[in-house]
Protein backbone atom coordinates (compact mmCIF):
# COMPACT_ATOMS: atom_id res chain seq x y z
CA UNK A 1 0.00 0.00 0.00
CA UNK A 2 1.52 3.28 -1.07
CA UNK A 3 1.30 6.21 1.31
CA UNK A 4 1.12 8.70 -1.50
CA UNK A 5 -1.74 11.08 -1.91
CA UNK A 6 -2.34 11.65 -5.56
CA UNK A 7 -3.08 15.21 -6.45
CA UNK A 8 -4.98 16.87 -9.20
CA UNK A 9 -3.19 19.24 -11.51
CA UNK A 10 -4.89 22.05 -13.33
CA UNK A 11 -3.20 23.48 -16.42
CA UNK A 12 -4.48 26.64 -18.05
CA UNK A 13 -2.85 28.34 -21.07
CA UNK A 14 -3.32 31.61 -22.87
CA UNK A 15 -1.46 33.27 -25.73
CA UNK A 16 -1.02 36.97 -25.07
CA UNK A 17 0.20 39.44 -27.70
CA UNK A 18 2.96 41.01 -25.60
CA UNK A 19 6.60 40.25 -24.75
CA UNK A 20 7.29 37.82 -21.89
CA UNK A 21 8.99 40.49 -19.78
CA UNK A 22 5.93 42.78 -19.88
CA UNK A 23 3.62 39.98 -18.80
CA UNK A 24 6.05 38.70 -16.19
CA UNK A 25 6.29 42.18 -14.62
CA UNK A 26 2.50 42.37 -14.32
CA UNK A 27 2.67 39.47 -11.84
CA UNK A 28 5.14 41.08 -9.45
CA UNK A 29 4.31 44.78 -9.68
CA UNK A 30 1.70 45.32 -6.91
CA UNK A 31 -0.14 48.10 -8.78
CA UNK A 32 -0.46 45.93 -11.87
CA UNK A 33 -1.37 42.82 -9.89
CA UNK A 34 -4.13 44.66 -8.01
CA UNK A 35 -5.55 45.74 -11.35
CA UNK A 36 -5.95 42.37 -13.03
CA UNK A 37 -5.90 39.80 -10.21
CA UNK A 38 -9.57 40.17 -9.37
CA UNK A 39 -12.75 38.29 -10.17
CA UNK A 40 -14.03 40.60 -12.92
CA UNK A 41 -11.74 43.19 -14.40
CA UNK A 42 -14.50 45.73 -15.04
CA UNK A 43 -16.89 47.20 -12.51
CA UNK A 44 -15.40 45.64 -9.39
CA UNK A 45 -13.00 47.04 -6.84
CA UNK A 46 -9.30 46.55 -7.36
CA UNK A 47 -7.75 43.82 -5.23
CA UNK A 48 -5.72 44.82 -2.19
CA UNK A 49 -2.21 43.56 -2.76
CA UNK A 50 1.00 43.24 -0.78
CA UNK A 51 4.02 41.87 -2.60
CA UNK A 52 7.50 41.08 -1.34
CA UNK A 53 8.90 40.21 -4.76
CA UNK A 54 11.88 38.07 -3.87
CA UNK A 55 12.37 34.32 -3.47
CA UNK A 56 11.12 33.48 0.01
CA UNK A 57 9.06 36.67 0.07
CA UNK A 58 5.35 36.61 0.84
CA UNK A 59 2.38 38.02 -1.01
CA UNK A 60 -1.19 38.71 -0.04
CA UNK A 61 -4.01 39.33 -2.46
CA UNK A 62 -7.41 40.26 -1.08
CA UNK A 63 -10.06 39.95 -3.77
CA UNK A 64 -13.24 41.87 -3.21
CA UNK A 65 -16.23 39.82 -4.24
CA UNK A 66 -19.89 40.63 -3.54
CA UNK A 67 -19.96 38.28 -0.52
CA UNK A 68 -16.93 40.02 1.06
CA UNK A 69 -13.13 40.03 0.93
CA UNK A 70 -11.34 36.78 0.08
CA UNK A 71 -7.72 36.53 1.14
CA UNK A 72 -5.13 34.62 -0.88
CA UNK A 73 -1.59 34.26 0.38
CA UNK A 74 1.62 32.56 -0.65
CA UNK A 75 5.40 32.57 -0.77
CA UNK A 76 7.48 33.07 -3.90
CA UNK A 77 9.59 29.95 -4.48
CA UNK A 78 11.23 30.81 -7.81
CA UNK A 79 11.48 34.16 -9.53
CA UNK A 80 13.22 33.55 -12.86
CA UNK A 81 12.42 36.62 -14.97
CA UNK A 82 11.01 36.53 -17.59
CA UNK A 83 10.67 32.76 -17.83
CA UNK A 84 9.19 31.21 -14.74
CA UNK A 85 7.44 32.12 -11.53
CA UNK A 86 6.65 29.60 -8.81
CA UNK A 87 4.71 30.36 -5.64
CA UNK A 88 2.68 28.60 -3.00
CA UNK A 89 -0.99 29.45 -2.99
CA UNK A 90 -3.37 29.36 -0.10
CA UNK A 91 -7.01 30.36 -0.30
CA UNK A 92 -10.08 29.68 1.83
CA UNK A 93 -11.38 27.49 -0.97
CA UNK A 94 -8.42 25.13 -0.92
CA UNK A 95 -8.73 24.27 2.78
CA UNK A 96 -5.65 24.31 5.00
CA UNK A 97 -3.22 22.84 2.52
CA UNK A 98 -0.87 24.99 0.51
CA UNK A 99 -1.02 24.37 -3.18
CA UNK A 100 1.69 25.23 -5.69
CA UNK A 101 1.36 27.44 -8.73
CA UNK A 102 3.91 27.55 -11.56
CA UNK A 103 3.59 30.23 -14.21
CA UNK A 104 5.66 29.79 -17.36
CA UNK A 105 6.19 32.45 -19.99
CA UNK A 106 7.04 30.95 -23.39
CA UNK A 107 7.92 33.40 -26.17
CA UNK A 108 6.13 32.71 -29.47
CA UNK A 109 7.34 35.28 -31.96
CA UNK A 110 5.91 38.63 -30.84
CA UNK A 111 3.55 36.96 -28.41
CA UNK A 112 3.92 34.87 -25.27
CA UNK A 113 2.18 31.72 -24.21
CA UNK A 114 1.42 31.88 -20.50
CA UNK A 115 0.98 28.48 -18.88
CA UNK A 116 -0.34 28.15 -15.34
CA UNK A 117 0.06 24.82 -13.61
CA UNK A 118 -1.71 24.56 -10.29
CA UNK A 119 -0.87 21.55 -8.20
CA UNK A 120 -2.13 20.63 -4.82
CA UNK A 121 0.86 19.33 -2.98
CA UNK A 122 0.46 15.97 -1.31
CA UNK A 123 1.06 16.02 2.40
CA UNK A 124 2.98 12.77 2.52
CA UNK A 125 5.30 12.85 -0.45
CA UNK A 126 5.80 14.82 -3.58
CA UNK A 127 6.44 11.86 -5.82
CA UNK A 128 3.58 9.83 -7.12
CA UNK A 129 1.59 9.18 -10.19
CA UNK A 130 -0.54 12.19 -10.82
CA UNK A 131 -0.52 11.70 -14.56
CA UNK A 132 -3.58 10.15 -16.00
CA UNK A 133 -5.99 10.65 -13.22
CA UNK A 134 -7.28 14.00 -14.40
CA UNK A 135 -8.36 12.40 -17.66
CA UNK A 136 -10.00 9.56 -15.85
CA UNK A 137 -11.78 11.93 -13.53
CA UNK A 138 -12.98 13.96 -16.46
CA UNK A 139 -14.17 11.00 -18.43
CA UNK A 140 -15.96 9.66 -15.38
CA UNK A 141 -17.54 13.04 -14.70
CA UNK A 142 -18.65 13.18 -18.31
CA UNK A 143 -20.23 9.78 -18.16
CA UNK A 144 -21.97 10.74 -14.95
CA UNK A 145 -23.39 13.96 -16.34
CA UNK A 146 -24.51 12.35 -19.64
CA UNK B 1 -17.48 34.53 -12.21
CA UNK B 2 -16.08 32.34 -9.51
CA UNK B 3 -18.10 31.49 -6.44
CA UNK B 4 -16.51 31.38 -3.04
CA UNK B 5 -17.54 29.04 -0.30
CA UNK B 6 -17.49 29.66 3.44
CA UNK B 7 -14.42 28.37 5.35
CA UNK B 8 -16.38 25.61 7.18
CA UNK B 9 -17.87 24.44 3.91
CA UNK B 10 -14.40 24.51 2.38
CA UNK B 11 -12.86 22.46 5.20
CA UNK B 12 -15.52 19.79 4.80
CA UNK B 13 -15.06 19.76 1.04
CA UNK B 14 -11.28 19.56 1.49
CA UNK B 15 -11.62 16.56 3.84
CA UNK B 16 -13.87 14.77 1.35
CA UNK B 17 -11.50 15.58 -1.48
CA UNK B 18 -8.52 14.19 0.43
CA UNK B 19 -10.34 10.86 0.75
CA UNK B 20 -11.41 10.95 -2.88
CA UNK B 21 -8.01 11.84 -4.25
CA UNK B 22 -6.04 9.41 -2.09
CA UNK B 23 -8.45 6.62 -3.06
CA UNK B 24 -7.78 7.51 -6.68
CA UNK B 25 -4.00 7.53 -6.23
CA UNK B 26 -3.75 3.88 -7.19
CA UNK B 27 -3.88 2.68 -10.82
CA UNK B 28 -5.82 -0.49 -9.96
CA UNK B 29 -8.44 1.53 -8.11
CA UNK B 30 -8.72 3.97 -11.02
CA UNK B 31 -9.21 1.01 -13.34
CA UNK B 32 -11.93 -0.35 -11.04
CA UNK B 33 -13.69 3.03 -11.15
CA UNK B 34 -13.40 3.16 -14.94
CA UNK B 35 -14.86 -0.35 -15.09
CA UNK B 36 -17.77 0.60 -12.82
CA UNK B 37 -18.40 3.73 -14.86
CA UNK B 38 -19.44 1.38 -17.68
CA UNK B 39 -21.76 -0.78 -15.60
CA UNK B 40 -22.33 -2.15 -12.11
CA UNK B 41 -20.39 -5.33 -11.41
CA UNK B 42 -20.01 -8.14 -8.92
CA UNK B 43 -16.88 -8.22 -6.77
CA UNK B 44 -15.94 -11.54 -8.40
CA UNK B 45 -16.31 -10.03 -11.88
CA UNK B 46 -14.00 -7.18 -10.95
CA UNK B 47 -11.45 -9.65 -9.58
CA UNK B 48 -11.65 -11.58 -12.86
CA UNK B 49 -10.95 -8.43 -14.87
CA UNK B 50 -7.71 -7.73 -13.07
CA UNK B 51 -4.85 -10.13 -12.63
CA UNK B 52 -4.79 -9.78 -8.87
CA UNK B 53 -6.18 -11.95 -6.11
CA UNK B 54 -9.74 -11.62 -4.85
CA UNK B 55 -8.25 -10.60 -1.52
CA UNK B 56 -6.26 -7.76 -3.08
CA UNK B 57 -9.26 -6.58 -5.07
CA UNK B 58 -11.39 -6.62 -1.91
CA UNK B 59 -8.90 -4.31 -0.19
CA UNK B 60 -8.98 -1.86 -3.08
CA UNK B 61 -12.76 -1.92 -3.11
CA UNK B 62 -12.91 -1.25 0.64
CA UNK B 63 -10.77 1.87 0.16
CA UNK B 64 -13.06 3.03 -2.63
CA UNK B 65 -16.09 2.40 -0.42
CA UNK B 66 -14.60 4.39 2.46
CA UNK B 67 -14.07 7.30 0.06
CA UNK B 68 -17.72 6.78 -0.93
CA UNK B 69 -16.68 6.44 -4.54
CA UNK B 70 -18.18 2.97 -4.70
CA UNK B 71 -21.36 1.55 -3.19
CA UNK B 72 -22.06 -2.07 -2.43
CA UNK B 73 -25.47 -3.71 -2.60
CA UNK B 74 -25.86 -7.26 -1.31
CA UNK B 75 -28.30 -9.41 -3.31
CA UNK B 76 -28.28 -12.89 -1.82
CA UNK B 77 -24.77 -14.21 -2.39
CA UNK B 78 -23.84 -11.46 -4.81
CA UNK B 79 -22.15 -8.26 -3.81
CA UNK B 80 -22.94 -5.73 -6.54
CA UNK B 81 -20.70 -2.68 -6.82
CA UNK B 82 -21.72 0.60 -8.36
CA UNK B 83 -20.08 3.96 -8.87
CA UNK B 84 -21.28 6.78 -6.63
CA UNK B 85 -21.66 9.79 -8.88
CA UNK B 86 -21.99 12.33 -6.06
CA UNK B 87 -18.52 11.68 -4.64
CA UNK B 88 -17.04 12.12 -8.11
CA UNK B 89 -18.89 15.36 -8.64
CA UNK B 90 -17.12 17.01 -5.68
CA UNK B 91 -13.74 16.19 -7.14
CA UNK B 92 -14.71 17.28 -10.65
CA UNK B 93 -16.08 20.55 -9.28
CA UNK B 94 -12.80 21.21 -7.45
CA UNK B 95 -10.82 20.90 -10.67
CA UNK B 96 -13.33 22.96 -12.58
CA UNK B 97 -13.16 25.71 -9.97
CA UNK B 98 -9.44 26.29 -10.51
CA UNK B 99 -9.66 25.90 -14.24
CA UNK B 100 -12.23 28.70 -14.35
CA UNK B 101 -10.37 30.75 -11.72
CA UNK B 102 -7.08 30.83 -13.64
CA UNK B 103 -8.85 31.08 -16.99
CA UNK B 104 -10.60 34.24 -15.77
CA UNK B 105 -7.38 35.67 -14.31
CA UNK B 106 -5.44 35.09 -17.53
CA UNK B 107 -8.18 36.80 -19.54
CA UNK B 108 -7.99 39.88 -17.35
CA UNK B 109 -4.16 39.78 -17.38
CA UNK B 110 -4.34 39.92 -21.17
CA UNK B 111 -6.74 42.87 -21.10
CA UNK B 112 -4.48 44.65 -18.64
CA UNK B 113 -1.23 44.08 -20.56
CA UNK B 114 -2.75 45.02 -23.93
CA UNK B 115 -4.29 48.24 -22.54
CA UNK B 116 -1.02 49.12 -20.84
CA UNK B 117 0.86 48.75 -24.12
CA UNK B 118 -1.72 50.83 -25.99
CA UNK B 119 -1.45 53.71 -23.53
CA UNK B 120 2.36 53.46 -23.54
CA UNK B 121 2.33 53.84 -27.35
CA UNK B 122 0.02 56.86 -27.11
CA UNK B 123 2.36 58.34 -24.49
CA UNK B 124 5.35 57.93 -26.81
CA UNK B 125 3.62 59.74 -29.66
CA UNK B 126 2.52 62.68 -27.53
Amino acid sequence: MTAITSVPTVVVKRRIAAPAQTIFDAWLNPTSLAEWMRPCSSGTTRSTVKVDAREGGAFEIVMHVPSGPVRHTGIYQTIDAPRRLVFTWNSPHAGDNDSLVTVEFRPEGQATEVVITHERLPEVARNGHTAGWTEILESLAKQISD
Amino acid sequence: MVEYKSPSQSARIAANLDATFSAMADPTRRAILARLALADARVTEIAGDFSVSLNAVSKHIKILERAELVRRTVQGRDHILSLNADAMAGAAEWIDYYRRFWGDRLASLETFVINQRKSAKKGNRA
